[in-house]
């Protein structure tokens, strides 16, 4: 027993030479040049828009998801907030979080970011012992380290595939084909695909998932619902843009 | 009589480009003209005389006031509309940048009330010709949140039009939208829509 506590120590000091220059590195180290992304000569018509022919369909699914969000997802969200406390929901969090390292661990290294990935393993030894299972993020609260997220589709992106058309899929939101591989890819590496769970197991992790994060974070869509005049753009330009953020950042 | 009329052609070319350019190369660089907006913005959001909802137009009034300082919400919507900025008249020109003005107060203002952040660094400057970028670093909750500021150089110094946090234009959010409004209805359409999105915040805050 003492052995295998050990060794999670032992790794954690090893990559503790990484780590240190990867969080000095942070968020502040990362430099943006927005002023050469601009719509050239107030012509909206030189920026290239998301490329949607599925809209009409993609429309009918915004809507599902609409009525699922608010006759579902926003009173179960609601109940579940006031039941459980904000503690409790974060430690859930966390565990969410923690045991989908392993996904963030392989698309670091696939993307040839391996300080980062060094942090992501440490995150994950540093949680899952001193943080109890992954319930505590003692790596954020005693040692600064923060996440560094890393998905398939942003890797798919990072090696140059392009996004191919938009999607708007019912439950999960919005995507694109890539990011529907990549979203796919890493279900199939994630720690629970190797449980033998059936369907409606596999649904219900996912949603009481989604529940949590939902109440632990500010309403975003209910946000674009009331921002903007046509929410179902709002989303997919917001989203193509974040994306295309997330993956140039990794290729600078 | 020549050599008099181009000695006056001259002193009035010397003139114009010292009156043209004082007022650009004595205006504050994009982060000096940014900072004390943001800060009398945060005075005024923490200020316990402007709490609470019997305060809430005079607060608003402030908050606008102190924004409009700083950003420039005629070039917002001019950079919004793309090219049907250019085919409407003057009127109209300035009714859209009244309503969207609104709109962006509508919806952001009261975002921005309820928004506590622990601390705000300013952490880059590029400045590319007529054009700059500031970079804040915003902290809420442990959580640093790069919020980027565009800027343009305007008679009156440096001025926003278009925010950027986490990749997503503000600018360019809203020019899709409208875009999209514009391929099936025409200007017009575009403005009745944006007057009832208007007329919602009325109704809710009514209804508050």
């Amino acid at each position: 027993m003492k052995k295998i506590v050990f060794f999670p120590l032992v790794i954690l000091f090893f990559v503790s030479g990484t780590l240190v220059s990867a969080v000095d590195r942070g968020i502040s180290g990362q430099s943006v040049d927005l002023l050469n992304d601009e719509v050239k000569d107030n012509d909206a018509s030189s920026v290239s828009s998301v490329s949607d022919p599925l809209e009409p369909m993609n429309r009918v699914f915004f809507e599902v998801n609409d009525r699922l969000y608010f006759w579902v997802l926003k009173p179960i969200k609601t109940g579940y907030a006031a039941v459980v406390s904000p503690d409790i929901r974060q430690c859930f969090g966390n565990f969410f979080d923690n045991i989908s390292s392993p996904v963030s661990l392989l698309n670091n290294l696939l993307q040839g970011r391996f300080e980062d990935a060094g942090v992501v393993l440490s995150r994950f030894l540093i949680n899952s012992t001193l943080g109890v299972y992954g319930f505590g993020d003692a790596a954020t609260t005693a040692f600064n380290i923060t996440p560094r997220p890393a998905d398939f589709g942003q890797t798919l992106g990072v090696y140059g595939f392009g996004e191919g058309i938009y999607f708007f899929w019912p439950v999960i939101g919005p995507s694109n084909i890539r990011d529907s591989v990549g979203f796919a890819a890493d279900l199939s590496v994630h720690p629970t695909s190797f449980l033998d769970w059936n369907i409606y197991e596999r649904a219900g992790y996912y949603m009481g998932n989604k529940i949590n994060s939902m109440s632990l974070s500010p309403s975003v869509y209910e946000d674009v619902k009331k921002f903007s005049v046509d929410p179902y753009v709002a989303t997919r330009q917001a989203y193509s843009e974040h994306r295309y953020d997330q993956i140039d950042k990794q290729k600078r | 009589m020549k050599a008099t009329k181009l000695t006056c052609m001259f002193v009035w070319l010397i003139f114009c480009s010292v009156v043209l350019t004082l007022p650009v190369s004595a205006a504050k660089g994009p982060t000096e003209t940014i900072k004390p907006v943001l800060e009398d913005l945060t005075k005024l959001l923490n200020n316990p005389a402007l709490q609470g909802d019997a305060s809430r137009n005079e607060r608003r009034q402030k908050i606008m006031s102190t924004i409009k300082v700083g950003f420039d919400f005629q070039e917002m919507c001019k950079r919004v509309l793309g090219r049907t900025w250019l085919e409407i008249d003057q009127g109209e020109k300035e009714h859209f940048t009244e309503l969207m003005t609104k709109l962006l107060e509508n919806a952001y203002i009261g975002k921005l009330e309820d928004y506590h952040y622990k601390s705000m660094e300013y952490v880059e400057e590029k400045v590319q010709d007529d054009r700059a970028q500031v970079t804040t670093l915003v902290e809420k909750n442990d959580v640093k949140l790069p919020v980027h500021y565009i800027l343009q150089l305007t008679p009156r110094g440096w001025m926003v039009y278009d925010i950027n946090i986490e990749g997503v234009s503000l600018v360019r959010n809203y020019m899709e939208q409208f875009r999209s409004i514009l391929r099936t209805d025409n200007f017009k359409g575009l403005v009745r829509i944006i007057e009832e999105k208007n007329k919602t915040f009325e109704k809710t805050s009514k209804d508050s």
